[in-house]
């Protein structure tokens, strides 16, 4: 049997499981030039499977800036105690209750931290369960409490100052289709924090996309893939532009409904699972905008989102089809005043020319007289594939039967952001899968 | 000489349903009950009033599905008056005249879905069948007192173990399921199944009574499986409506218990559980009379019961955040109607088989989603859900002959209203009710005789429901099983000796099901008082 595997798209998570099964296979990479923001934690674990040299990881310091009512910042620093000076400014009693903050959230956080560097847990089994009591008294009933919460119920718990709770609750509601007030937003907020130290609440950005694509050993190909080939229930290869490659194994990075519906052919699947595939929830919400600016705004990086009731708002815009008219936006300056904004929430499908409108006026206080001279949109797109809510979360994502990386086809893998752990964790996922898919070796 | 004060075995605090289930079966296991109820009558919220002359009311809850089959049986309930009529169909009128009925005769409801959509009433089986399944998968643990998954003592670990097993025997598929149901919206997990919109929106309205959630929220999916355990049992169109009111229900289950040997006291209201070194010793009354009792039950909500009733000087300070986090965020209201004359509805004229069942206003989940949005920034929503039943047409005794009772079930009506509650608020809700109801019915203005307005700071206020709280707590999954209604004291138990919990704000919840009560009484019974 060939020892030649396929590797599918060209996501972070496409990367690493292309570099993990170099070692023992002749890998190709098909449609390899996805663009990529590089935002995620990148698990230790990896680099370490990977030798990694040269791997850059941002730490921005404060990692998040607000702009308060009536002028000033609210600035939070990696050095919690440094945060709780700048809360203390705004209110006292949030400022008293951030340490502790803080240490709860993390040591949830770390719980999930170990859960996704594998295969999704067994809810049953008795390893998640001692697990979970290793977690405390305390840390297991904030884990059930969590999990299903708003993350405007976790905040409202805590805070009181508008700006603390907006800025914070943002990382509940990022890339989702809800509001903060929606139940499950709080396991987000969760996700934003895993791999972060205790106190930062923003996944970082890291330099893992360049490196890899960088990275010999593995074969890029530009083509596109038009099939799977199937035999006997077996991958036998892919067809990329009209030409068949053979291949033991391919490990396919594309959204779970292109690879089985449309890749593969759905009549080798259970109806079930097909009526599952269907039914994926993948909506995409914020849009990328790129402003060209004659000189420096008044910010290097910023989130505007003033408060809780100001995200529902951007939210209800979004549940009618409308792009919000107050978005939630995190900004980044470079020293070319280019400003890169993230824009949510926008319709896939919305025009460019209102995007940057509703930009340049929620925007207008802190681009000063700042003039944008061009403005470039990418639309909106769902980076977690699937969108990471807790119906379609760990043990369910993205569909039960599929959740252990492997498909009824035997050979084919998925080991896209759709898979467990998700998107923000760089890599994970592509990980998990390639260690399943080699210790499945025949 | 004999003593004047008399000593119970236990004394029950309130006469709701659920006190009262409680009092009857320990009574009927011989112990000696008292139940004090503060208002003149029992039944909490399941009450019976003739609020205008002739016109009798359930003026709170006001239909009845859910009241555990069991408890009927065990007391007996039919033969201390309880008759439980059912009702035969739902009609949703839509926007554009046309109308979604949805009847309990398969074939008609069949038929009737067909006209709006092949799919959607090919698909209408399955779904049946799938939620009937985790209807049956729940049902179990109903009655059950939930173990605490953080304690270590053996008999907790045990329970733990049984539960695994539980769902390990259940399949992963339906595991799965179960999975799905308790994460998702309702709207998305309708969405799964179906593309009628009035159909979608009519069954996804049960996801959101009693919550602050609107359908698109993940975690409303559960609440509509909550309501569809009312079709449980053999009795496939188990939502119904009680005879002379849903204080007949109340009426009937204080019959049984003082049958079994209970006293129950009415216009006595409690000031405080009477403690001493640790252990409820029995109660105080607003008169300064104390009432002693080997154990005492609360059957008033957690906020009330622990907060008013025992006092934080008495409680852990965990026990005491977990109870101020504990959220109630009432959000219905009632409109209660005396009627000249029947509504007419536009898409459905006359007097039909429809006016015998339910009519809800629930034309598009966008319309429900835009209710809700009002209300999340503290107001009432300018269109309303609502549900809405006619029991002077299954039960004449209701109403003078000839005139009709209209029971208006609302939504969203939030206790935290921008600016509070005011007499102008409270008309100016029952102004929407009544304008947004005559687009459908044109004569209903002209047919009402009088109007009765009960918004969530008057549940609170009669009947005690903190915020009026219909489930005395919101059924969201971060308050449900071992969280209801906190950690570690989700068993009936509290940290006081001797005092117990029986309300809806424990676990399995609201909605005139009496599981709580009767669970109550086998802890309390289980720990040998």
């Amino acid at each position: 049997m060939s020892s030649r595997a396929i590797v599918i798209g060209g996501g972070v998570n496409s990367l690493v499981a292309a570099h993990m099964l170099s070692r023992s296979h002749e890998v190709i990479l098909c449609e390899g030039d996805s663009p990529e923001d590089g935002l995620g934690w990148v698990p230790p674990q990896i680099a370490r499977a990977l030798r990694l040299e040269g791997l850059k990881i941002e730490a921005p310091d404060p990692w998040a800036v607000a702009p308060l009512p009536g002028g000033g910042r609210l600035e939070l620093w990696r050095d919690v105690a440094r945060s709780a000076e700048s809360i203390r400014r705004v209110s006292p009693p949030d400022a008293q209750k951030w340490p502790q903050f803080c240490t709860r959230m993390a040591r949830l956080a770390r719980f999930l931290e170990k859960a996704y560097l594998e295969p999704p847990p067994d809810p049953l089994g008795v390893r998640f369960a001692l697990r979970a009591r290793l977690l405390g008294r305390q840390g297991l009933v904030d884990l059930m409490r969590l999990l299903p919460m708003s993350v405007a119920e976790l905040l409202d718990d805590w805070f009181e100052n508008d700006t603390l709770k907006g800025l914070l609750g943002a990382a509940g509601v990022m890339h989702l289709q809800q509001g903060p007030r929606s139940g499950g937003t709080a396991f987000r907020f969760l996700h934003h924090h895993v791999g972060s130290p205790p106190g930062i609440f923003r996944p970082p950005r890291s330099n893992l996309h360049a490196l890899l694509a960088k990275r010999s050993g593995v074969e890029a190909r530009e083509g596109k893939i038009t099939s799977l080939l199937v035999h006997e229930g077996r991958i036998r290869g892919a067809v990329e532009d009209g030409k068949e490659i053979e291949a033991s194994l391919v490990l396919s990075g594309a959204h779970p409904r292109r690879t089985l519906l449309e890749l593969a052919d759905p009549a080798w699947l259970d109806p079930e699972l097909v009526r599952g595939l269907r039914h994926l929830r993948d909506r995409g919400v914020a849009a990328r905008v790129a402003l060209h600016l004659d000189r420096a705004p008044g910010f290097t990086t910023l989130v505007h989102a003033p408060s809780l009731d100001y995200l529902e708002r951007a939210y209800d815009d979004s549940k009618y089809g409308r792009i919000s008219q107050r978005p939630y936006i995190e900004a980044y300056c470079d020293a070319q005043h280019l400003v890169e904004a993230q824009v949510q929430y926008v319709p896939p499908g919305t025009d460019t020319r209102a995007l940057a409108d509703v930009v340049a006026a929620t925007l207008s206080e802190q681009l000063g007289d700042a003039v944008i001279e061009s403005v470039e949109v990418t639309p909106s797109c769902q980076p977690h594939q699937v969108e990471l809510a807790l119906d379609q979360a760990l043990w369910m994502r993205p569909l039960p039967q599929l959740a252990h990386y492997r498909t009824p086809i035997a050979g084919l893998w998925l080991c896209g952001a759709a898979m467990h752990p998700g998107g923000a964790i760089a890599g994970a996922a592509g990980y998990n899968c390639a260690r399943a898919a080699l210790a499945n070796r025949p | 000489m004999r003593r004047a004060v008399t000593r119970y075995d236990a004394v029950v605090i309130g006469g709701g349903h659920n006190g009262l289930v409680c009092a009857a079966y320990l009574a009927r296991a011989g112990r000696k009950v008292l139940v004090l109820e503060r208002r003149e009558r029992v039944g909490g919220a399941a009450m019976t009033e003739e609020v205008f002359p002739g016109f009798r009311f359930s003026v709170f809850s006001y239909v009845v599905s859910l009241l555990r089959p069991e408890i009927i049986r065990d007391l007996e309930l039919p033969r201390h008056g309880l008759h439980i009529l059912p009702l035969e169909s739902t009609l949703t009128p839509l926007e554009n005249g046309d109308y979604l009925a949805q009847w309990n005769d398969h074939d008609q409801n069949r038929r009737e879905l067909a006209r709006h959509s092949l799919r959607d009433a090919e698909a209408y089986d399955e779904f049946g069948r799938v939620l009937h399944h985790m209807a049956r998968a729940i049902k179990p643990m109903l009655a059950m007192a939930p173990p605490d998954p953080t304690s270590l003592h053996p008999g907790e670990l045990a329970s733990l173990l049984q539960l695994r097993r539980y769902f390990k025997d259940l399949g992963a598929e339906r595991f799965h399921a179960l999975h799905k149901l308790l994460t998702m919206s309702v709207a998305d997990y309708l969405d799964e199944w179906f593309e009628t919109e009035a159909l979608k929106a009519t069954k996804s309205a049960s996801g959101i009574i009693g919550t602050l959630l609107g359908p698109r929220s993940p975690g409303t999916a559960y609440v509509l499986l909550h309501h569809y355990m009312g079709e449980l049992d053999g009795v496939f169109r188990a939502w119904g409506f009680a005879k002379g009111g849903n204080g007949s229900v109340s009426a009937a289950i204080a019959a049984a218990a003082s049958a079994h040997g209970a006293e129950i006291r009415t216009s006595t209201a409690v000031s405080n559980v009477l403690i001493k070194n640790g252990k409820a010793r029995g109660v105080v009354l607003e008169s300064g009379e104390e009432i002693e009792g080997e154990v005492v039950v609360s059957g008033a909500d957690p906020r009330r019961t622990f907060l008013s009733l025992v006092g934080e000087k008495h409680l852990p300070s965990e026990l005491v955040e977990s109870i101020r986090r504990f959220r109630f965020r009432g959000s219905s209201a009632k409109v209660n109607l005396a009627l000249g004359e029947l509504p007419n509805f536009t898409c459905l004229p006359g007097r039909g088989p429809h006016l015998r069942g339910a009519v809800s206003i629930s034309p598009s989940v966008e319309y429900l989603e835009r209710a809700y949005d009002d209300a999340k920034y503290g107001e009432i929503s300018r269109r309303p859900y609502m549900d809405i039943v006619i029991p002077s047409m299954i039960d004449p005794s209701m109403a003078p002959p000839g005139k009709h009772v209209m029971s208006i079930f609302v939504q969203y009506a939030p206790y935290h209203l921008n600016g509070g509650w005011t007499d102008a608020k409270r008309e100016a809700l029952g102004d929407a009710v009544v304008d947004t109801l005559s687009q459908y019915a044109p004569n209903l203005k002209g047919a009402i005789l009088h109007r009765q307005v009960v918004t969530p700071a008057d549940i609170e206020r009669i009947v005690g429901l903190s915020e009026g709280n219909i489930f005395q707590g919101e059924l969201t999954l971060q308050q449900m099983f071992f969280l209801r209604p906190a950690p570690a004291w989700s068993k009936y138990r509290t940290p006081v000796a001797g005092l117990f919990q029986c309300g809806s704000g424990t676990h399995p919840g609201g909605g005139v099901m009496g599981a709580s009560g009767r669970n109550a009484a086998f802890a309390i019974l289980g720990a040998g008082a």
